[in-house]
């Protein structure tokens, strides 16, 4: 790890499960992460591999039947850390906070002000009776009332101002409005930073007015209203079209460069990774499977999985050969499934004897921050230790139509965690 | 057809739900009382005439009756009063003609089944056929015909129900008691009366919901792509409805069926407490002929009440259990 | 592949949607509003190709899918299939088209009807046709579910059972299932991931070679466009804007919608951060009122000035926005100059006004513009404070009016043609402009 750059966030041994009736799924198991101040980190994945969990976890969005069950997230924040030190003392570390250890109470007051997420359907983000700009307002100010009074929770909902009575008289009375009117103008400040058009007008419209991107770029506005240290972005742009995708991203890019601001982003599009990241973690099946800088991870990547990915997406700019899928579905994260083995050793092509065990994580070629959980960083693949291409039953392996609780809070839909078929429909040719 | 997940799904809540297992039991016991009444019931429930020495309706067992009456004496009042004996031979009393209580109730009960499960099953043959065409075709169709049922739902049930049965008449409908038939239960009525005109007019007033509910699901089913699959593989519009839309659009049909029981039941016994009915019985008419005694004779009107009271709780409880296992946000697409 | 031999042909194809039209907006004489979805849509697939349909959501390629195959009723224009018209066919005839044309759905999960089989599924095209009975019957829907990838022991299975990817196998299985000439394919991968998109793409590419298929592939997906089809057609706001060969669209787009299409694509590899890329501004107009003239024009990159016009594009096209605010009545003169302006429903007193053209300027206009060009936006801004909005918008209409708001471009007939005005813009004659 080099020393010039400062861990913002670090990560370690995280475990998320959620308890089903089918059983334990092990969304996340023991995973590590770290993110730099001011970076880009990119986590890509399909369905089912457990990257919006991760981002769940980061920011304690953890809902039953979920849990994270064990692990420590490391977040280096030097108030923060001098605020718990008393309390607490065996949750900080330096600068570094434990978020896992410290009280509920205080980690929902970092929500917005050192952490805030920004998801894939921003129509199901805003309330459609209050105009956008007073929702920015509301956010504004809560931030403040919380960053005023940072151990606080009570200060941010409880006081006069905020109260239900003047919510109701701010319906009756002009005068008494909601939010105040210095939240009012920081709020179209934060719509112009987000680029939206005569923030001024927009500010009193509703969401319904809005179109999709311009709603995208009101809630970048609102998650910014705390001026975060990490920005969370679940899928940003999956549910919008690729020319608004281009704006989104410009707007992402733009603003890290003006506030140094630290992305996570979460995506299953390689592209906007490329476009977007500076470094970048695989996951498949709960575990980051390669991760390091981004040339590393597009350029020089050893694990099957990663070409796989990479060999799946047709190319926009040739006209492509046959593409390489990955054989087989996503695999059951179901405890009683997993076995001591590499997870991805039942579609993995170069799958040897070596794999029919849990691979550690390793270093890699590349760059200080390649490493990759897979026995071809050490060495060659080698056909006389293949494992038999049935070896994981015929003629894949038993296929799930399990997915990956996804970031529309729904936990986990619980009759698409039924193990299912014994046979999947494999490469098809 | 069953799928094995709504049968998980029902047994989960099953399991889960106190409320559920306590609606499953009081209406099993109902049905049961219901089914078998000629054989449970203590007397025939319409012969009239069995009061005590006093000439007094007899109270429940285990319950001593007093009655007192003054009469002018010294200070200008004498008190008499006597007091009946509980009797075993009336379960639960006598009402105001001497017939007895307790066999009035499972008879009763056999009414409000009767009218709750035919009505409800009227209502949905008329009801669900008519939304699903109107949601499945949408448009002019479904404006005109949805307009009809608006008007229908204009009006407070009762008052039309009142108003149907002024237009139709009251009927009573003798169906043969298969029980007493075949000998089983001597000197009980050898006939159920089954209120013809009610259970006619209970059904008119509630088609409109099952029409509404069936709508509202073909709408939504309509818009499925499997619809426009099949219509794309050149199935008919009527292949699509029967094939398609209804199975596809029954759950909430029939969890609404359940509670539509419930509300017939209701309805049934408020037109027989306003005189109303074909026959005399049935609880609401029990509830309307006992209120005159509620401070002498109160069981009269009272065990009528209870038993309406737990047969529309049992049901709703049923219902509440139905619509919570069928519900996909917590058992997926249901199935049934 | 792909022969000379057309096999559909669609010409002047429109789809219109109404709102408010049911029986109470007519009694309370509400105006039915058209939705455009499909404006005038031609073109022809010849047999054995992949033609792509792209664009963006909303763009009406869908509904072209679902209305060329009869699915929803056209509002005008003609669908011929292998000759014959298919809005005319009577009932035999609408049969035998059912039979030879099929289609693949996007959502695997809403496209299988949850109560049945997948036997059931696969089994009901035969049904309804009547092909095929008894054994014959299931020998054929298992073939068919092997030929596609999944086990024949699976007949009895409910689509939940199954995961995405199989799912649409399914859907395949069953367009497969009558032995179709013709498959509109719609969507089919775009709720897939990458790895299992790339698993159903080539297996609809071995069908096609294996039945000699031809496709109608709508995506939005350009990766998957460029990857999978012969000819693409480029979609915008209800019209197609240009069509031709798959390479030539992809290395030498005319359309500047088509080009800014293909920059925003992000492409998944690390040189992608030094790419040159011009981002579209703005959102697609509504279909209910498009834009007048060519649709584009409102967020086009290379809008043509009037020929006198000595003005950089970025300044004509700030200028334009400001047009197109006007007369959408989209700006609240209210709150200009915050309280030293007065501004009541007669508008600004004399002696603001120039304050109040200054201030407008300043919060409206997004570039400076040369002297001459910034006197006449004063002088509608100056209409404005008299809160006289058509007068502001003539102004400004009659310097700055573009051929490309006055005529709707024409798509031509040549092998790669587009509907844009910098394209043989003489040669487009007369008859065009009418909408």
């Amino acid at each position: 790890m080099s020393e010039s750059t400062e861990a913002l966030l670090r990560v370690e041994g995280l475990s998320t499960r959620f308890f089903t009736e089918q059983g334990q799924v092990n969304a996340v198991s023991d995973l590590d992460l770290r993110i730099d101040r001011g970076d880009v980190y990119g986590i890509v994945g399909e369905s089912g591999s457990g990257k919006s969990v991760t981002a769940r976890s980061i920011m304690d969005l953890i809902e039953s039947p979920g849990e994270i069950t064990s692990g420590e997230i490391w977040y280096r924040n030097g108030e923060l850390a001098a605020a718990v030190e008393d309390d607490h003392g065996h949750a900080v570390d330096g600068s570094f906070v434990d978020l896992l250890e410290i009280p509920e109470r205080v980690r929902r007051s970092l929500r917005g002000t050192s952490f805030s997420m920004i998801f894939q359907d921003p129509e199901s983000s805003f309330n459609p009776s209050l105009t956008v700009g007073e929702q920015l307002a509301e956010a504004v100010e809560v931030q403040r009332r919380a960053s005023a009074n940072p151990r606080s929770t009570r200060a941010r909902t409880r006081s006069e101002e905020y109260s239900l009575g003047s919510f109701v008289l701010s319906t009756m009375l002009p005068s008494k409005r909601y939010v105040s009117e210095e939240s009012r103008e920081r709020a179209i400040s934060l719509l112009e930073l987000v680029g939206i058009p005569d923030p001024v007008e927009r500010a009193d419209e509703y969401p319904h007015e809005y179109s999709g991107g311009m709603l995208q770029r009101a809630m970048i506005a609102q998650a910014l209203a705390g001026e975060p240290d990490l920005l969370i972005a679940d899928e940003p742009t999956t549910a919008l079209d690729v020319t608004i995708q281009a704006q989104i991203l410009d707007l992402l890019d733009e603003l890290k460069r003006e506030t140094g601001m630290t992305i996570l982003l979460i995506t299953h599009n390689l592209g906007v990774i490329a476009r977007m990241c500076d470094r970048v973690g695989v996951m498949y099946a709960g575990e980051i499977v390669e991760r390091g800088t981004l040339a590393d991870v597009f350029d020089d990547h050893v694990h099957p999985y990663t070409h796989g990915l990479l060999g799946s997406i047709p190319d926009v700019e040739r006209a492509g050969g046959r593409l390489e899928p990955i054989p087989g579905n996503v695999p059951s994260l179901l405890d009683r499934e997993m076995g001591d083995r590499c997870r991805f050793a039942d579609r993995c092509p170069k799958a040897m004897e070596d794999c029919l065990s849990h691979p550690p994580e390793v270093d890699a070629e590349g760059s200080d921050h390649h490493a990759v959980r897979c026995v071809l960083a050490e060495r060659s693949y080698d056909e006389s230790r293949a494992l038999p291409d049935d070896y994981f039953g015929e003629p894949d392996r038993p296929a799930e139509a399990v997915d990956e609780p996804q970031s529309d809070d729904e936990p986990l839909p619980a009759e698409r965690t039924q193990p299912t078929l014994e046979d999947a429909g494999g490469d098809g040719s | 057809m069953i799928s094995d997940r709504l049968k998980a799904n029902l047994k989960r809540e099953f399991d889960r739900s106190l409320m559920a297992k306590l609606g499953l039991a009081i209406a099993i016991v109902i049905l049961l009382l219901a089914t078998f009444a000629p054989i449970l019931a203590t007397h025939n429930p319409t012969t009239t005439g069995q009061f005590d020495e006093h000439g007094n309706s007899y109270p429940p067992w285990g319950v001593t009756h007093e009655t007192h009456t003054w009469e002018d004496g010294d200070d200008g009042r004498e008190r008499i009063s006597y007091t009946a004996e509980p009797s075993p031979d009336h379960y639960l009393g006598t009402n105001n003609i001497g017939q007895d209580v307790f066999s009035r109730l499972l008879y009763g009960a056999r009414t409000s089944l009767l009218v709750g499960l035919i009505g409800t099953g009227l209502a949905a043959a008329v009801g669900v056929p008519f939304g699903l065409i109107s949601g499945y075709y949408g448009g002019r169709i479904d404006d005109s015909m949805m307009r009809i049922a608006d008007v229908m739902l204009a009006f407070p049930s009762l008052v039309l129900a009142i108003a149907l049965i002024g237009v139709f008449g009251r009927s009573e409908q003798f169906i043969p008691d298969p029980i007493v038939m075949a000998g089983f239960a001597d000197g009980m009525p050898e006939y159920a009366v089954l209120p013809g005109t009610v259970t006619l007019v209970v059904a008119l007033v509630n088609w409109v919901w099952f029409a509404r509910v069936a709508r509202g699901e073909a709408m939504s089913v309509r818009s499925e792509e499997y619809v426009k699959a099949a219509r794309s593989l050149g199935a008919n519009n009527r292949t699509i409805l029967v094939k398609h839309v209804l199975p596809n659009s029954l759950t909430p049909i029939i969890v609404l069926a359940t509670i539509q029981v419930a509300a017939i039941i209701l309805l049934e016994s408020a037109l027989s407490y306003l005189g109303f009915s074909g026959t005399t019985l049935s609880w609401g008419y029990e509830i309307q002929q006992g209120q005159d005694y509620l401070a002498t004779a109160w069981w009269i009107a009272t065990v009528p009440g209870i038993g309406i009271v737990l047969a529309v709780i049992s049901i709703n409880l049923l219902g509440d259990w139905l619509r919570d296992s069928l519900d996909p946000n917590i058992g997926g697409e249901g199935g049934v | 592949m792909s022969t000379d031999e057309r096999l559909v042909r669609v010409d002047g194809l429109r789809k219109y949607f109404w709102e408010n039209d049911s029986i109470l907006d007519r009694l309370f004489g509400e105006e039915p509003v058209a939705v455009r979805a499909v404006d005038g849509v031609s073109f022809d697939v010849y047999e054995g190709e992949t033609l792509g349909l792209v664009g963006e959501s909303g763009c009406g390629k869908s509904t072209t899918g679902e209305t060329l195959l009869a699915l929803q009723e056209p509002t005008e224009g003609r669908v011929e299939f292998d000759g014959d018209d298919v809005y005319a066919l009577g009932r035999d005839g609408l049969t035998a088209f059912r039979r030879d044309a099929q289609v693949v759905f996007q959502d695997p999960f809403s496209s299988l009807d949850p109560r049945m089989t997948i036997g059931e599924i696969v089994c009901q095209p035969l049904d309804v046709h009547d092909v095929a009975t008894g054994t014959e019957r299931t020998e054929r829907v298992r073939t068919l579910l092997e030929r596609v990838g999944l086990s024949a022991d699976h007949l009895d299975r409910y689509p939940h059972e199954f995961s995405g990817g199989q799912r649409q196998r399914i859907g395949i299985a069953r367009a497969l299932a009558l032995e179709p000439e013709f498959l509109v394919l719609d969507e089919p991968t775009s709720a897939l991931d990458v790895s299992v998109q790339a698993q159903v793409l080539n297996l609809l590419e071995d069908l096609q070679s294996e039945f000699d298929l031809t496709y109608l592939l709508i995506s939005h997906d350009l990766s998957v466009i460029r990857h999978s089809c012969d000819r693409v057609a480029v979609m915008y706001l209800g019209e197609i804007v240009e069509i031709g060969p798959v390479r030539d669209i992809f290395e030498s787009p005319k359309h500047p919608y088509t080009r800014a299409l293909l920059e925003s694509v992000p492409r998944a590899t690390t040189a992608e951060r030094e790419r040159d890329r011009e981002t579209l501004s703005g959102d697609v107009p509504s279909p209910r009122d498009p834009p007048s003239g060519c649709r584009f024009r409102t967020r086009c990159p290379a809008v043509i000035p009037p020929d006198d016009l000595d003005l950089e594009q970025a300044q004509y096209r700030a200028i334009m926005d400001l047009r197109e605010r006007i007369e959408r009545r989209d700006v609240s003169l209210e709150s200009v100059g915050g309280d030293r302006i007065a501004f009541d429903d007669g508008g600004v007193p004399e002696r603001d006004v120039p304050a109040f053209v200054d201030a407008l300027a300043d919060r409206l206009l997004e570039r400076e513009l040369p002297p001459t060009h910034r006197d006449i936006v004063e002088e509608a801004l100056a209409a404005l404070a008299g809160v006289d909005w058509d007068e502001a918008a003539e102004v400004l209409r009659q310097r700055y009016e573009s051929v490309c708001e006055r005529r709707n471009p024409d798509l031509g007939e040549e092998r790669h043609p587009v509907a844009c005005h910098l394209y043989g813009l003489a040669a487009d004659g007369s008859e065009n402009g009418d909408r």
